[in-house]
This record gives structure tokens, C-alpha cells and sequence, in this order.
């Protein structure tokens, strides 16, 4: 298996090979070499001990040989004259363990030796050898009477070196059983060390991603446990970060927030959320619900629901919500901080996954804008209404009078037809002019964008008007400058903005009065001014005059029809070309009304984005 | 024959009402505001005033607030207006006990109200009961406007 592993990983990691193989047996290595330490140490022991012991053996020898020699040569110097010299050297010579004696006179002549020429030296056995001593003989008087030489045969002790060898044997088993043992003991602990230190290499290369692999045996008690925890808290934590990271590729962004990051995003929405728990506490706020509620977070986190959003109708809410565990209704409450006043609308929403813990979301709106916007929603179609039912009246009842007898004369009939005619006429451009302001305004109007030459346009839109004021004597005049630039622009709703301005300044001017209309140019901007000497108007209702529906209250603006919308939809025109719409006026003497539009250079699309 | 005050801004409407009137043989004065209204009927009592209430300078309301008192309105009003549907103004035409007609309006019905109110026996009833309240114009054929209207 473990070759298999080896060819496997070798293109990958040839070192990381080589150790596998080395660790892979470390126990049997390990003891192994610890058998031949043991037996090297033995061994070297047992040669130094031997070694001591013969050394010994042979410095005792040597001074044994040496003292014998030197008593002899005395003993042989002091009985020089007989032959006691030859009879005691014979004697020596008997002595165990002599092997050869030999005296030579000064001159080198030979004076006694033994064994005696001719007779055999007897030989040494396999466990003897030698020991050599000299000495000088000489006389009492001192004179030097030759050298005596000596030597022993000697046979080792074998049963002592037997004996120390044994001594050192018994020790080197006893320690290798000892060892044995303890290895057969540790063995235990370092199978699993090993296979660890296998599973780990295994896992550093890449080989093995399973954590469990790395997990150990019983064997080791305590600690085993202790790693075997810390090894699944460690696959369950890398687990989490697969599904974590998993989800960054794959997930939808809900997934990938976490912690800080919700946070941060809760924190900046555009409406607040609190989060109340079953005691009706305060746990969280974010940014939006401290700024509308207009409240420090210390006066609401960690606060009573009731106290923290001054409302106890929130709080009867939430706990009627969470005793249901159903989505409360929403709850609008008006709170006044100084002098402004906000209304906001808490929706109950109870978070039911036992994770939440039985705590509740909050949301808070602004609803102010809302009702703002409601409250101008019906205002308009009480004043659209209303405008509408004027013409219908007016058809209704004449149409009734056709049907009617007694009225079927020529010219009632005539009549009737009429007026029926001019109110339908009526009623229909005024659904006309409501769509078409609406639609400005919403910014869902199509603009026909081209160069207009407004000149041409103002000179058709006086041509237009000369009949309304031929009827009532007005004196309507034109003046243009020698050159104008053509603007970028709609023109069939730059002709209604130039019809209503005239219009007006023709109806509201009275009889013989005058209406100027007048293009000046300058480097940016084109200017058309229409000048009346009508009526004027009021300086309080100079504020709301191009404001849809608005009609000045003045009795000689009520004696004139119209609907209210037709300067409201001049000035938004004005305003989609990147222009705008100027009054100027006194009562009694008249109104100027100016439209400015930018010329040419300015891209009309971006001026129109709204 | 009676003498009826019809004020009317609409001019399409006030001639109608006018020739309405005359065919069934009453005599008719025309005011095309509240103040007319005012200077014509100080001038002369009148058996029925039918009167708009959206009106230049002195509206309707104006103009019956400033009869009510004087009694020179002999037979009763009759209110014509598109702003029915206005609370304020429905309270007020309810407390003062007169006739509303709800525009758009039958000529028909309006020229029935005011031979009900010529016709009816005793004395004219701007102060107290009136006799055509009950039988009220109560055409309201359109959906009324979100109760919630801006004040007039």
C-alpha cells in the first residue's frame, strides 16, 4: 500500500516520498536501531573491560619476571666463587612456570643456560606466552659479573575472561529484555504517532483531504480524545467555510451577508427597523428608526417599546402580534418633536423561527410624504372633477331641452345644438390638457425632438390669434430680430405653450387694449415675451398662477372660462426644453409673461431628463 | 305668475334655466354673480331664488347668508351645484334647510321643484320647514370624490 502511495505522489513530491517510506515504518526502525545501540554499547564494553583485564594480567607478569630476575642475579652475585651459581640458577630453573634461563659473562660468553643445549625447549600451549626479564649480576664488590635473563611461560586465566564475558552477556540481555518490554509497550503509542504523522503528511501534500482519517485510536486515552475533538471541530469549522464560500460563488447576496456586513446594511436602509424581544425591550435599532424617531440610541436600546417609541399602541401591538404569533397591523402615530410634526406608520412583523428567539421586527416608515401626496392626489381629482361637470352640465341639460316639447323651435333646436357642440369641444380639450399636464409632469411625455424655427413658429401662433383679437379691437403686434438661432425642441408642444400665452394675454386683456409678442436673442438663451395691458394680476396670486387649477379669485378672471391648467402646462413644457416661464405684473396695467429656452447647442435629450 | 332670481355665472346654463322658466310663465331676472344677485333682490322680493354656488366675488353661500335673515325670498331655494360632494357645503345647505340640486341636473326636475315650491300653501320656508326638502333633488348619479377634500 504503501508503494502504491509512493508511485502515486512521486511525480508530485520525491522528497515528501522518501520521508513517507522512512516514517511510514518508524516504529520497527526506531526499535530496531535501538537493539543494535544496545548491542554496539555491549559489545564495545565487554572488548574495553577485556582489554583492562589483560593489560593488568600482564603488568602483574612482567613484575613477577622481573623481581624473580633481579633476586637471582643478587643470589648469583653473592655466591660467585663455587659453583653454587650453576646450583642455584638449576634450582631456579625448577620453579614452576620457568621456561628458559640464561646467564652471559661480560665478555659474552655464555655461563649457564637451560635448558641445556641439546635438550629440547619444551613448547608453549595455545593459552601461554612469554614473559622476558633481565638483570645484571654482579659481585658484592660490585664488579659486573654479565646479565641474567628469564623467562616465564604463563597460561591465561580463562576461566576469569569466561567470567567477565558472561557478566557483561547477562547485563546486555537483560537490558535488551528490558527494552523489548518497553518497546512492546510503546509500540502501542507509536503505531497510531506513526500512522498520524503519515495521514498528516498525506494531508499536506494533498493527498488525503478527509479529516477523519487524522482522528486517533483509543490507545492513547485522554489524548486521543482531546485530538480526535479538536480534529472534528476543525472539519466542522472548514465544513461551514465550504458552504460559506460555496455561497459566494453560487449564492444569492442575502446568503453572503454575515455579521458586520448585515449590520452595516440593516443600519443604512431607508426605513428603521427595531428588534423587540419577548420582554418587550429594545434589542436593536438602526440608524433610520434612531433618526425618525428623533431619539438617542441609549433612550431606546435596552428600553421598553412603549417608552422608546412614545407610542403604547406599538407596544399593545407587538405583544398581541407575538401572543399570535401573527403579523400585527400597521400603526400610524403622529409624533411632534418642537414644532415639526412627523406621522409614522410601525408595521408588527414577528420573526417565528425558534433561531429569533421570540423576537419581533418593528419597521418604521416616514408617511408623511405619503400623505402629502395623497392629500395632492385628491385635491387634484376633486378640482378635475369639478372642472368636468361644468361642460357636462351644460350638455346634459340642453340635450334634455331637445328631447323635451315646447322647445322644438327652430331656433331653440339651433341653440341647443350649439352650445352642446362648444361644451363637448370644451370638456374634450380639457381631458386633453389634463392628460397632456399629467403626463408632463409624470415625465411619460414623448417629446418630438427637431430644430424648430422659432420664428416661423411665433409668426404662426400670432397669425393664429388675430382673429380672437380683431373681435375684441386688440392691437396684437410681432417684433423679431433681424437673426434667431433655431432651438432644440418639440414644437408641437412649444405651439401650445406660445397658444396658451397669447390666448390668455388676448382673453384677459380687455377691449382696445394691446398684446406685444417679442423674440430677443442673446448668446445662450432665446426669450419670448408677451406683453398685454390686461387685468394683471394680484400679488398673491402671483405665487400660485402656474399652479394647476389655480384661477385668481378676481371677479374679471371668473368672468372669462377657462380651466386653470393652461399655464401649468406652459411653465412644464418650458421646463422639459431646459427653459423656464417668468411673470411680471401689476394689477390693472398688465401682465408680461417670458419664456426662456436655451439655444441649439444644448443637447435637448439631456435637458429633457428628468 | 311668480318672480324667480336665477344666479348663475355659466351663461350657457343661466340662459337655460331662464328659458325654462319663462315657458312655464314666470318672470325671470338673471344675476351672473353673487353681488348682482344682491342688488336685484334688494330691489324687489322674489318667490324662488335658484342659485349656483361656485360663483365670482359673492358666491352662493354668501348671497343666502345675506338673504336669509330678510326674507325677501318668499318661497324658498334652490341651490344648484357641482359641489355637492363637499361636506362643509352640504352641511351648510342642510342647515339652512334649502334645496339642493346637484349638477348635472335635469331641467326637467328643477322647473318641477319650483312649481312645488310656488304651488305649496303657506308661508315661504327659508326659516323653517321646507316643504321641497323632503322630495330633495337626489340625483346623485357620480361617485363621490375621497371624503377627504381640501377646503373649498
Amino acid at each position: 500500500m504503501c508503494a502504491e502511495q509512493i508511485q502515486e505522489i512521486t511525480p508530485k513530491q520525491p522528497a515528501g516520498a522518501r520521508h513517507l517510506l522512512w516514517r511510514g515504518v518508524l516504529p520497527e526502525a526506531v526499535g530496531l536501531c535501538f537493539v543494535a545501540i544496545i548491542f554496539t554499547g555491549f559489545a564495545a564494553a565487554y572488548l574495553v573491560a577485556r582489554n583492562a583485564w589483560e593489560e593488568q594480567t600482564t603488568a602483574a607478569r612482567q613484575a613477577e619476571a622481573a623481581r624473580l630476575a633481579t633476586l637471582t642475579a643478587d643470589a648469583i652475585g653473592s655466591g660467585m666463587q663455587s659453583g653454587t651459581a650453576t646450583a642455584l640458577l638449576r634450582q631456579v630453573a625448577q620453579r614452576p612456570g620457568v621456561h628458559a634461563i640464561q646467564w652471559t659473562g661480560p665478555a659474552g660468553e655464555v655461563r649457564f643456560v637451560w635448558p641445556s643445549p641439546g635438550h629440547a625447549v619444551p613448547t608453549l600451549t595455545a593459552v601461554e606466552d612469554l614473559t622476558v626479564a633481565a638483570a645484571n649480576v654482579r659481585t658484592p664488590e660490585g664488579v659486573l659479573e654479565g646479565t641474567l635473563r628469564i623467562e616465564l611461560a604463563g597460561a591465561w586465566d580463562l576461566a576469569s575472561d569466561s567470567h567477565l564475558f558472561w557478566n557483561w552477556a547477562i547485563a546486555a540481555c537483560t537490558t535488551l529484555i528490558v527494552f523489548v518490554l518497553l518497546y512492546r509497550r510503546l509500540r502501542g503509542h507509536l503505531r497510531p504517532l506513526a500512522a498520524l504523522h503519515q495521514n498528516l503528511e498525506h494531508y499536506a501534500a494533498g493527498i488525503e483531504r478527509q479529516l477523519e482519517a487524522l482522528t486517533l485510536g483509543d490507545a492513547l486515552g485522554a489524548t486521543a480524545q482531546s485530538w480526535n475533538m479538536l480534529i472534528r471541530e476543525f472539519a466542522a469549522a472548514r465544513q461551514q467555510l465550504e458552504t460559506v464560500r460555496r455561497a459566494n460563488q453560487t449564492g444569492d447576496i442575502l446568503t453572503r451577508f454575515e455579521g458586520a456586513i448585515f449590520r452595516r446594511v440593516v443600519d443604512r436602509l431607508p426605513f428603521g427597523v427595531l428588534c423587540v424581544n419577548s420582554d418587550q425591550t429594545v434589542t436593536y435599532a438602526n440608524g433610520s428608526a434612531l433618526a425618525l424617531l428623533g431619539a438617542r440610541s441609549e433612550a431606546v436600546l435596552g428600553q421598553p417599546l412603549g417608552e422608546a417609541v412614545g407610542a403604547p399602541a406599538v407596544a399593545a401591538a407587538v405583544s398581541g402580534a407575538q401572543a399570535r404569533s401573527s403579523a400585527g397591523l400597521a400603526i400610524d402615530h403622529t409624533l411632534t418633536t418642537g414644532e415639526s410634526e412627523t406621522t409614522l406608520r410601525f408595521r408588527v412583523l414577528p420573526l417565528s423561527d425558534e433561531a429569533a428567539g421570540g423576537e419581533t421586527l418593528v419597521s418604521i416608515e416616514d408617511i408623511g410624504q405619503l400623505k402629502e401626496s395623497e392629500r395632492a392626489r385628491d385635491n387634484f381629482l376633486y378640482h378635475v372633477t369639478h372642472e368636468l361637470r361644468t361642460p357636462l352640465t351644460s350638455i346634459h341639460a340642453y340635450a334634455e331641452t331637445l328631447t323635451r316639447p315646447g322647445f322644438d323651435d327652430e331656433q331653440t333646436r339651433k341653440e341647443c345644438y350649439n352650445v352642446i357642440m362648444s361644451e363637448t369641444r370644451r370638456l374634450s380639450s380639457l381631458v386633453e390638457d389634463i392628460l397632456s399636464l399629467s403626463q408632463l409632469e409624470v415625465g411619460t411625455a414623448r417629446l418630438d425632438v427637431g430644430d424648430v424655427d422659432l420664428v416661423r413658429l411665433i409668426r404662426q401662433m400670432v397669425q393664429d390669434n388675430l382673429g380672437a383679437a380683431d373681435e375684441k379691437r386688440i392691437d396684437l403686434t410681432l417684433t423679431l430680430p433681424p437673426k434667431a438661432p433655431k432651438v432644440r425642441g418639440d414644437k408641437q408642444r412649444l405651439s401650445v405653450l406660445l397658444m396658451n400665452l397669447i390666448g390668455n394675454a388676448i382673453k384677459y386683456t380687455p377691449e382696445n387694449g394691446t398684446v406685444q409678442v417679442t423674440l430677443t436673442v442673446s448668446e445662450q438663451r432665446v426669450a419670448i415675451s408677451v406683453r398685454d395691458t390686461g387685468i394683471g394680476i394680484a400679488p398673491e396670486d402671483q405665487a400660485h398662477i402656474f399652479e394647476k387649477f389655480y384661477r385668481a379669485s378676481n371677479d374679471k378672471v371668473q368672468a372669462v372660462a377657462g380651466t386653470g391648467l393652461g399655464l401649468a402646462i406652459a411653465r412644464e413644457v418650458a421646463r422639459l426644453h431646459g427653459g423656464d416661464i417668468h411673470l411680471q405684473s401689476e394689477p390693472g396695467q398688465g401682465s408680461t409673461f417670458t419664456v426662456e429656452l436655451p439655444v441649439s447647442n444644448t443637447e435637448p435629450a439631456e435637458a429633457f431628463a428628468r | 305668475m311668480s318672480r324667480i332670481l336665477v344666479a348663475e355665472d355659466d351663461p350657457h346654463i343661466l340662459r337655460l334655466i331662464a328659458m325654462w322658466l319663462r315657458r312655464q310663465g314666470h318672470e325671470v331676472l338673471e344675476a351672473r354673480h353673487g353681488a348682482a344677485a344682491l342688488a336685484l333682490i334688494e330691489e324687489q322680493a322674489v318667490d324662488v331664488l335658484v342659485s349656483d354656488v361656485n360663483m365670482p366675488g359673492v358666491d352662493g353661500l354668501e348671497l343666502i347668508e345675506a338673504i336669509l335673515p330678510q326674507s325677501r325670498v318668499r318661497r324658498g331655494v334652490i341651490v344648484l351645484t357641482n359641489r355637492w360632494d363637499h361636506g362643509e357645503i352640504r352641511e351648510r345647505l342642510a342647515r339652512w334647510g334649502v334645496q339642493v340640486m346637484p349638477k348635472p341636473f335635469s331641467p326637467t326636475r328643477l322647473s318641477e321643484l319650483v312649481e312645488a315650491l310656488v304651488r305649496a300653501e303657506g308661508e315661504p320656508a327659508e326659516s323653517g320647514e321646507n316643504p321641497g326638502l323632503a322630495a330633495g333633488a337626489t340625483e346623485v348619479q357620480f361617485v363621490p370624490p375621497p371624503a377627504n377634500l381640501p377646503p373649498a
